[in-house]
């Protein structure tokens, strides 16, 4: 099985390398367009305008990365671009005589940009959606009020009338001063802003955001740093707005409060609307059209912003997803391995027994299971306590390794409040849980995936948009390190990950048969019929390569056949791959047939424990279930 | 010190009739809210919209500085129609921009709103220009009645008029959501929109009629402010909007008498901030009062905090 995961890998890495000699090809185009543009406009007007778009494409893309990439709607964004450009005005002129050379002012800008912006963050990370939206809008209108009037008693901003005449930029002996040299220079910082904004797609974090974007909750509970991923949206948005600030003063030779102001927030948005968020070449050509479609309607002046607002109703009710997204010329066509010679398609069960057959050899040389004593997981006096309503009252369970463990119980007893308790969803009112000895209470849920406790959910959380593979994938953050120079860089760190991450969610995938390879590996998630969308949930919670597996229902909704499966393959992740796992179910012939040991839970109090049939027998149990016998009420 | 504590009744007064201004918007936002869980970007400009038609009805009835009719006539006029022209927007905007998201995400919605804002903003800019439009109220009040003194507190009759009427609007509405049939079916679709509909409340027509009235009290509250202050450009909403947002998140969004308290407290917190700083700063205290609410206490004042689902 591993050689054939290697060959798939080879494969893969060729077509994205610089070999290719298609892509080497429009690299050398867009080089020769870069090299000519700034010599072939007409005037200096539309040199201008060339060298504006640029800025434009940076602050878009940056844009990008905040409210595209992490979904998060920061309406702050123009205020992170007019401190980068204040900071260069107060840094680069005789407004407060302070001339330090430009190499060192962009950095000090974009760094103390991003600072701010890593502040906002911090202050409002835990505001969802429309609240933050406010809370970053609110924040933009301080920092322009801050500006209008901040010229007494000390005259910091300059108020309306601004700063202007800053020191010529002089990097290492060159001069720019020319409208030629700008245009390069800024084209230059956006090539690299395109660049790292490819990169950063296409790793860890890019995938720890578009996790984040499609289901919070679930990205944190399969392993990903929400908080901090947040926070680095936050800085990656504001450094990079911080930067385009910088370059854009110097640019302008002066910087106004109206420079950052409402409109312009609007027109980044509309660039990274229309492109469709998130999708770096729409961004960028959508950013493109955007600066030049009002130059050919300047007598319509007037009705620019007006356009600008029905550009963002119409496209939200006709193409959320972007003018650019799913063209179809642009999606990469699709290999159906489901199809045979006549066209024919193969049933999705034919595929399982097809891959089945090639994969049974291997699981026979891992190590057999061995039933063991030593408690793993532990709960002590665990109780959760929701304003009174006690959904899970005084629990104590010792989970051993290698154990499959199955907790019953008539609905509302709290078993998902246990595994939301376990998991670190909800911290324990009272009470404390160990794993492996020590105590994990209170930690984050993705501290817990991380000590080695993933889990599914009951109502099926993928990250629908995403990729199979890629949701596989997403399991792998908590495994990996790299940081955001090692991606923008590639440096080996980042290459040895990705190589990594990419072996493992394929091998895990491969476990469920053909039901989750092949081409479904590009398949977004939601087009998954229901049945694998719940083995995608265990591929996922699997791929985190944690110990134990907290499985909420995994056969629920399956008919009998796909339960007879999963029953099968869950006690194989125990027999075979050695997992320890506690599982909620409600089909007792899946409890009876899998459980080493059950738990009844009825009211969040732990009413029975031992083999099915001792549980089974209980009287207190039949109570829970059916209720008392008749002469006993009475 | 002595010279605040003489200022404070005054101070009261004003942060009263401006609170009372941002309880009206507060509603609006607190309204759609609790109904559809949007952020209704663009109710600032509806309120904004509200302003103008209360300007233009004034400027049409008032001939050589005289008004056509009797005074208070000509008063009722400018909030009616102000009301009719901010429902009608805020329930095209309804029809056009929201309904076909009812179920995008949500942030698709917000843009959807912002682009909405943008939209009416500019519509009004294009029309009526940058220029700031006059109430020339001194056609309404005769000079005598212009100033009313009780005591040491002194305060124009047009500040006790708004009182009067933000006061008498917030009563009827109450009146409408507990006392009446409608106000029973609008409570229910906001608790469970999908329950509602199945008990034969028509869903849409609830939807309507909270974009309606929320607008109508923004399009009064857009008038009240512009006899108050006699100014009206197409750039208040902006401010307005935020202004009433604060208010709703303040009171807790979602919860229409949250939103009345919310706004009365935001206007005697900015009342009272102008007596001790520069008035540039009023806003200032606003955003940050929104900031530190939004963090401290998301729910707000009488809201309630729900547990996430999982």
């Amino acid at each position: 099985m591993t050689d054939r995961i290697h060959t798939v890998v080879m494969n893969h890495s060729n077509a994205t390398s610089l070999r290719y000699p298609k892509r080497l090809a429009v690299y050398a185009v867009i080089a020769a367009i870069m090299i000519i543009a700034p010599h072939i406009m007409p005037n200096s007007y539309w040199l201008r305008i060339y060298t504006m778009t640029g800025l434009w494409v940076m602050l878009a893309l940056g844009l990008n990365v905040v409210a595209g990439f992490a979904g998060l709607l920061d309406l702050a964004y123009v205020a992170f671009f007019g401190m980068g450009g204040y900071t260069f005005a107060l840094l680069s002129s005789s407004h407060m005589n302070i001339h330090l050379p430009f190499i060192l002012v962009l950095p000090l800008a974009a760094f103390f940009t991003m600072v701010i912006g890593i502040a906002l963050g911090l202050t409002s990370i835990r505001l969802k959606g429309d609240y933050l939206a406010i809370v970053t809008l609110a924040f933009a209108q301080i920092f322009k009020l801050l500006l209008l009037n901040l010229d007494t008693p000390v005259n910091i901003t300059g108020g309306v009338n601004g700063i202007y005449g800053f020191d010529p930029i002089n990097l290492l002996g060159f001069k720019i001063l020319s409208p030629i040299a700008y245009a390069y220079l800024i084209w230059l910082f956006t090539i690299a802003v395109t660049i790292g904004s490819f990169r950063i797609k296409r790793s860890r974090f890019g995938r720890g955001w578009e996790a984040i974007r499609e289901d919070e909750l679930a990205a944190e509970a399969i392993g990903v740093n929400t908080t901090w991923m947040k926070l680095m949206a936050f800085a990656g948005g504001a450094f990079i707005a911080g930067a385009a600030g910088a370059l854009f003063a110097s640019f302008q030779d002066s910087v106004f409060p109206n420079n950052f102001d409402f409109p312009q927030l609007v027109i980044v948005y509309c660039m990274v609307i229309l492109g469709g968020l998130g999708n770096i070449t729409g961004v960028i050509l959508g950013a493109v059209f955007l600066s030049i479609l009002p130059e050919f309607l300047r007598e319509y002046g007037a009705y620019r912003m007006m356009s600008y607002g029905l550009i963002l109703i119409v496209l939200m009710a006709l193409r959320p997803q972007g003018i650019m997204g799913e063209v179809g010329f642009l999606v990469k066509k699709k290999v159906r391995p489901d199809k045979d010679q006549s066209d024919r398609l193969k049933a999705s069960t034919e595929l399982y027994y097809d891959e089945d057959a090639k994969t049974r050899e291997t699981t026979e040389s891992r190590p057999q299971y061995s039933k063991s004593t030593i408690a793993i997981l532990e709960l002590k006096h665990v109780t959760m306590d929701f304003g009174g309503i006690k959904a899970v009252d005084d629990l104590n369970l010792a989970l051993h390794e290698r154990e499959i463990l199955s907790i019953i119980g008539p609905n509302g007893a709290g078993k998902t409040t246990l595994f939301n308790l376990i998991s670190g969803i909800y911290p324990p009112s009272f009470g404390s849980i160990y794993f492996e000895g020590k105590a994990i209470t209170g930690l984050k849920p993705h501290q817990v995936v991380k000590a080695g406790i993933a889990r599914t959910f009951q109502n099926l959380r993928l990250f629908n948009k995403m990729s199979v593979l890629d949701n596989a994938k997403v399991g792998q953050f908590c495994r990996t390190a790299a940081g955001p120079l090692s991606i923008l860089f590639h440096l080996p760190l980042h290459k040895k990950e990705e190589r990594q991450t990419d072996l493992k969610a394929k091998e895990i995938l491969h476990l469920f048969g053909g039901r989750l390879t092949g081409y479904r590996f590009d398949q977004q998630a939601m087009f998954l019929s229901y049945a694998n969308r719940r083995r995608m949930e265990i591929a996922r919670a699997l791929s985190t390569e944690s110990k134990i597996l907290l499985l909420d229902e995994p056969s629920a909704g399956m008919n009998p056949q796909e339960t007879i499966e999963i029953t099968a393959f869950i006690k194989t992740l125990r027999d075979v791959f050695g997992y320890t796992i506690l599982l909620i179910e409600h089909k007792l012939n899946v409890v009876r047939t899998i459980s080493d040991r059950v738990i009844v839970l009825n009211d969040g109090i732990k009413i029975a424990e031992g083999s099915y049939e001792e549980v089974a027998c209980s009287e207190q149990v039949i109570e829970a279930y059916l209720g008392r016998k008749k002469q006993q009420i009475g | 010190m002595d010279i605040y504590l003489q200022q404070l009744p005054q101070q009261l007064i004003n942060g009263l009739t401006l609170g009372g201004v941002y309880a009206l918007i507060a509603i609006g936002y607190s309204m759609v809210y609790g109904i559809l869980g949007m952020l209704n970007f663009a109710h600032g400009e509806v309120y904004m919209i509200g302003g103008f038609a209360g300007w233009w009805v004034l400027h049409l009835l008032t001939r050589n500085n005289e008004v056509l009719f009797s005074a208070a006539m000509v008063i009722a006029l400018m909030i009616i129609i102000a009301m009719a022209v901010s429902a009608l927007v805020g329930v095209i905007a309804e029809r056009f921009a929201y309904r076909p998201l009812r179920n995008a995400p949500r942030m698709n919605l917000l843009l959807s709103a912002l682009g909405v804002s943008i939209f009416l903003q500019n519509i009004v800019l294009t029309y009526q220009g940058a220029k700031v439009r006059f109430f020339h109220i001194s056609a309404l009040i005769p000079e005598s009645l212009r100033i009313i003194e009780i005591g040491p507190i002194v305060f124009s009759f047009m500040r006790a008029l708004v009182i009067a009427i933000t006061f008498l609007l917030m009563g009827l509405l109450t009146v409408m959501i507990k006392r009446t049939k409608v106000g029973k079916a609008m409570r229910a679709t906001a608790q469970d929109l999908e329950a509602a509909s199945f008990m034969g409340v028509d869903v849409n027509r609830m939807i309507v009629l909270v974009f309606l009235i929320g607008s109508a009290l923004g399009g009064a509250a857009g008038t009240l402010v512009g006899l108050l202050f006699t100014q009206v450009d197409y750039y208040v909403g902006f401010q307005a909007g935020l202004k009433g947002f604060t208010a709703a998140v303040l009171g807790g969004i979602g919860n229409i008498y949250g939103a009345m308290l919310g706004g009365i407290l935001l206007g005697l917190a900015e009342a009272l901030a102008v007596t001790f700083l520069p008035s540039a700063y009023k806003d200032v205290v606003a955003f940050v009062i929104l900031i530190v609410v939004l963090i401290v206490r998301p729910w707000g004042l009488v809201g309630e905090k729900m547990p996430e689902k999982v």
